[in-house]
């Protein structure tokens, strides 16, 4: 049982919780939201929620897919109330119900965050006073203590966008118009290459805009930075950006990270269809094409230098090359100069990011793009560009390949989890993991793993030898206990490749 | 003696204050190559900082040079 829903009457936990019952299941959590008496200081009488039902619950199942994907076996029900709600009224109820307790709990707290940051509510608050105001309910994350913050920006209603230009392209069309709103991007960076980036996906109707930026709008930005003014100086760049995306296009649906911890970045990048970096930062770059090549998901990348600028696209599902493939490893800081350091003309990160923000809808729109086993160098000096080949056998296929290579970066990065969840065993070779059987020998013979290497947790905790030399690994037992165990020794003995299947064979959907 | 034509990028462009020239030299590989240029002009970058591009193709710094070749120097870039 997955269900998600947006409802106008009072919610009956009772029947709710019923739904959740099953022989299996012996842990329940629930989590209630109710309306409180004030917010930022001012005595609320009661509020009125106003939701986009399509959307929320297309978004709404989506969060629950992620839920059972992340843990596993389990049952859960999220409902959303809208309408008008008085103090004390439940505005959202989530219940999960597991094998154990711990997956109960942390499915229940990853559902109601999401809810929280992602679907698109807004609540107008009746105050005391009798006036009233509408507040993205995103802005209110009260209960949830991550690192970086969502926010969601609202459309104000009555504005109808005109893509008549776009749509009367040969390759757009109204179709081509449905695939950019139905899409979600992640931008990495809303400076110098952000800002035409994030700029044109607007003005292009791309449903989601991820925005991650962690740093605020100085003067010495102004030159380059053609989404601020003078004015935004002191303010944070991923609130001024969404606010001029929603200036642009209030149907662009914005969501605002800060910077991103390697532990998230994989889980994170899933979200997205397309990630396009503009940060000016080395390591996360390396990050960026890290998660990509994890994750699967398409990268556009680029970098400028006083008069020039570099441009790659990473295309991880066709087997294209990573950023590893060209540079093994980070280059020093010494060896990359940034623009503090050398300078930059303030068009030349414009025209980088209007090539990387081109290559997104292109590649969003299935038109021809830049071909993924280049290095795209554009001189603009003298106008001149080199699109020169990746020497693709002498990169990472020659250190174990793409996948393997990012792993063991992710894993050196420290903040990295044991844990490579996969919904079919299939999926995880595909990724590239070669597969151990952890059990013992009379519970293969009730579930095979003839695809897996086998070597049961006890000969495995007496020697970590007895594992396949060549890596990523991936642990596998009947519940992800065993599997664990065994990770963490090998991750405790120097090992940094090898990582459990989290609910083992009894949380896989085949 | 053979002839190629040069490409600099990034610091290296910085440093030789041009973005390219065309050479003659005994250098046999682009890594003998790297060697005299880092004299004439002062490179502060390693051979192992830079990837080396010949006739648009990044390939090894010992590929055997031929008279003609485009050679291009690419530094790692970071502004944004
Ligand atoms: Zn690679």
């Amino acid at each position: 049982m997955m269900r998600f829903a947006v409802s106008d009457r009072d919610l009956d936990v009772a029947s709710l919780r019923r739904e959740l019952h099953n022989p299996d299941h012996g842990g329940f959590c629930a989590f209630e939201g109710w309306v409180r008496h004030t917010n930022e200081g001012r005595d609320v009488g009661g509020l009125e929620y106003e939701v986009y039902a399509e959307l929320a619950q297309v978004e709404g199942e989506r969060i629950m897919q992620e839920a059972r994907e992340r843990f596993g076996a389990i049952d859960a029900v999220g409902i959303h109330r809208s309408g008008m709600l008085r103090i004390g009224e439940m505005a959202v109820w989530v219940g999960v119900s597991s094998a154990h307790r711990d997956e109960a709990f942390r499915a229940c707290r990853f559902i109601i965050d999401q809810i929280k940051h992602r679907l698109p509510v807004w609540k107008k608050e009746h105050y005391l006073e009798g006036d009233t105001a509408w507040v993205a309910c995103a802005h209110h994350g009260e209960d949830h203590d991550h690192t970086h913050h969502h926010r969601h920006h609202r459309a104000p209603a009555g504005f109808v966008p005109d893509y008549s230009r776009q749509k009367r392209l040969p390759g757009v069309g109204e179709a081509g118009q449905e695939k950019l709103a139905r899409a979600r991007v992640l931008v990495i960076g809303a400076g110098g290459l952000g800002s035409p980036v994030l700029a044109y996906l607007a003005g292009a109707g791309v449903g989601l805009l991820g925005i991650s930026d962690d740093d605020r709008i100085d003067a010495s930005n102004l030159h380059r930075q053609t989404l601020f003014t003078a004015a935004d100086t002191g303010r944070l760049k991923a609130e001024v950006a969404a606010e001029r995306i929603a200036a642009v296009n209030p149907s662009v649906r914005t969501e605002l990270f800060g910077r991103i911890a390697p532990d998230e970045a994989v889980a994170l990048f899933r979200r997205f269809d397309l990630v396009v970096e503009c940060s000016d930062d080395m390591s996360s770059r390396f990050l960026c094409s890290d998660a990509a090549t994890m994750s699967g998901t398409a990268l556009i990348l680029a970098s400028v230098h006083q008069y020039e600028g570099q441009l790659q696209v990473i295309d991880p599902r066709a087997g294209g090359p990573c950023l590893r493939c060209l540079w093994p490893a980070e280059p020093a800081p010494d060896a990359a100069a940034s623009c503090a350091e050398s300078g930059v003309l303030g068009p030349v990160p414009g025209i980088l990011g209007t090539m990387q923000a081109n290559e997104a809808l292109k590649r969003l729109l299935g038109l021809p793009g830049q071909a993924p086993d280049r290095l795209l160098l554009v001189d603009l000096l003298d106008n001149r560009t080199d699109q020169l080949r990746i020497d693709a056998e002498n990169g990472c296929a020659s250190r174990g390949g793409c996948v393997a290579m990012a792993e063991r970066a992710m894993a050196a990065r420290g903040g990295d989890s044991l844990e490579r969840r996969f919904s079919t065993l299939g999926a995880a070779r595909a990724a590239g993991y070669r597969l151990v059987d952890v059990r013992q020998e009379d519970e293969r013979a009730a579930w095979p793993m003839p695809e897996a290497v086998h070597v049961p947790l006890p000969v495995l905790l007496e020697s970590g030898a007895a594992l396949p030399a060549e890596g990523p690994l991936l642990l596998v037992c009947a519940s992800g206990r065993r599997s664990a165990r065994g990770a963490q020794h090998m991750r405790d003995s120097g090992r940094a490749d090898v990582f459990t299947l989290p609910g083992g064979l009894q949380g896989l959907s085949e | 003696m053979i002839t190629v034509e040069l490409r600099y990028y990034a610091q290296l462009r910085e440093q030789a204050g041009t973005g390219g020239e065309r050479v003659s030299t005994d250098a046999e590989t682009p890594a003998a190559l790297y060697d005299t240029l880092r004299l004439r002009h002062g490179f502060s970058l390693p051979r192992d900082a830079l990837k080396i591009a010949v006739n648009t193709a990044f390939c090894s710094w010992e590929t055997r040079l031929r008279d003609g070749d485009v050679v291009v120097f690419v530094p790692p870039v970071n502004g944004g």
